[in-house]
């Protein structure tokens, strides 16, 4: 199972990742963090993730801090 | 804890200070070239041997982020300061990192004459085409019509005259050894990126001369665009004026 770590105290909500991965697991959240921003979620309910990284690569502010692929 | 089966693509570099978050504004791109940056420090084994120097304008708090050794030039004069630290210290390994307005404008006679000198140093100019950090005024490398803070009804011949494309002419310096412009627009412009700040470090490991990369950046606030919008821009608008290429390589 790939995943990845989020550290939604980073995610400045630019939505950039949501539009780099491929199997649109990244969403918009609802939930405001400390910064006032609404960071994104991950949900891989069926482990659609491939672990490409792109999402970290893309992060700007390093809110995506881990990508582990099994 | 990650188990042994599985493997980690991706972690924050070891370059970077741990626990340090990026002051900067949503989507901007400069916390990607910092990343990159310290990704390549840290594959590179460089850690150790760096002396960064920092300049003015939105890269201006880098010695808060990279986990190296950084001292702070005054405007324009980081390839003045970066210099003098490696003429002294030939063993270090010395980057500056700077904005167009920094590189291209303000000190514009430094960073050409290290280039002409064949200072053996590393510089990485992250162009946004504006000034960020004082509001978005006209820079150096603002394109023809962009309508800026100082430039209303959009940048024109008359008036403004015509953008400086810096790779280009650093290029044309004997003493460069490497010169290239890259973006950030995508992933696969993401990895050349990344290759292309490799590329600039080994130069100057190897005593070639002068290296220098020109990263096409993004500036969604004052643009006063999204971060998406921001990136079409660069893609749509940025690359007629900038095209993306390495210019010289020794």
């Amino acid at each position: 199972m790939n995943y990845i770590k989020l550290d939604k105290t980073r995610c400045k909500a630019c939505y950039l990742c949501v539009d780099v991965c491929p199997k649109k697991l990244i969403i918009k959240g609802s939930q405001p963090n400390s910064l006032g921003h609404f960071p994104v979620e991950f949900k891989d309910p069926d482990n659609k993730c491939i672990g490409c990284a792109m999402c970290a690569m893309r992060c700007p502010d390093i809110a995506i801090t881990e990508v582990v692929k099994n | 804890m990650i188990k042994t089966t599985e493997k980690l693509v991706f972690e924050s570099p070891k370059s970077l200070k741990a626990g340090m978050k990026f002051p900067f504004c949503a989507g901007c791109d400069h916390g990607v070239a910092i990343r990159l940056v310290a990704e390549v420090l840290d594959e590179m084994n460089l850690k150790e041997k760096t002396i960064a120097v920092a300049s003015i304008g939105c890269s201006v708090m880098l010695y808060d982020y990279l986990d190296t050794d950084c001292i702070e030039a005054p405007h324009g004069r980081a390839l003045a300061a970066a210099t003098g630290v490696k003429r002294t210290n030939k063993d270090k390994f010395v980057l500056t990192y700077q904005g167009d307005g920094d590189f291209a404008s303000i000190g514009l006679a430094e960073s050409l004459h290290a280039a002409l000198r064949g200072e053996k140093v590393s510089a990485i100019c992250i162009n946004n085409t504006t000034y960020g950090m004082t509001g978005g005024q006209a820079g150096p490398t603002t394109i023809m019509g962009q309508i800026t803070k100082t430039s209303p009804n959009g940048r024109n011949e008359e008036y403004y005259g015509y953008p400086i494309k810096i790779a280009e002419q650093i290029a044309l310096c004997d003493g460069t050894a490497y010169s290239a412009r890259c973006s950030l627009d995508s992933i696969a412009n993401i990895k050349k990126t990344k290759e292309a700040i490799r590329k600039t470090f080994e130069v100057q490991l190897q005593g070639l001369g002068f290296g220098f990369v020109e990263i096409l950046s993004t500036c969604p606030t004052n643009w006063h665009l999204t971060p998406q919008e921001s990136h079409e821009r660069v893609r749509n608008e940025l690359f007629q004026v900038y095209p993306l290429g390495v210019y010289k390589e020794v």
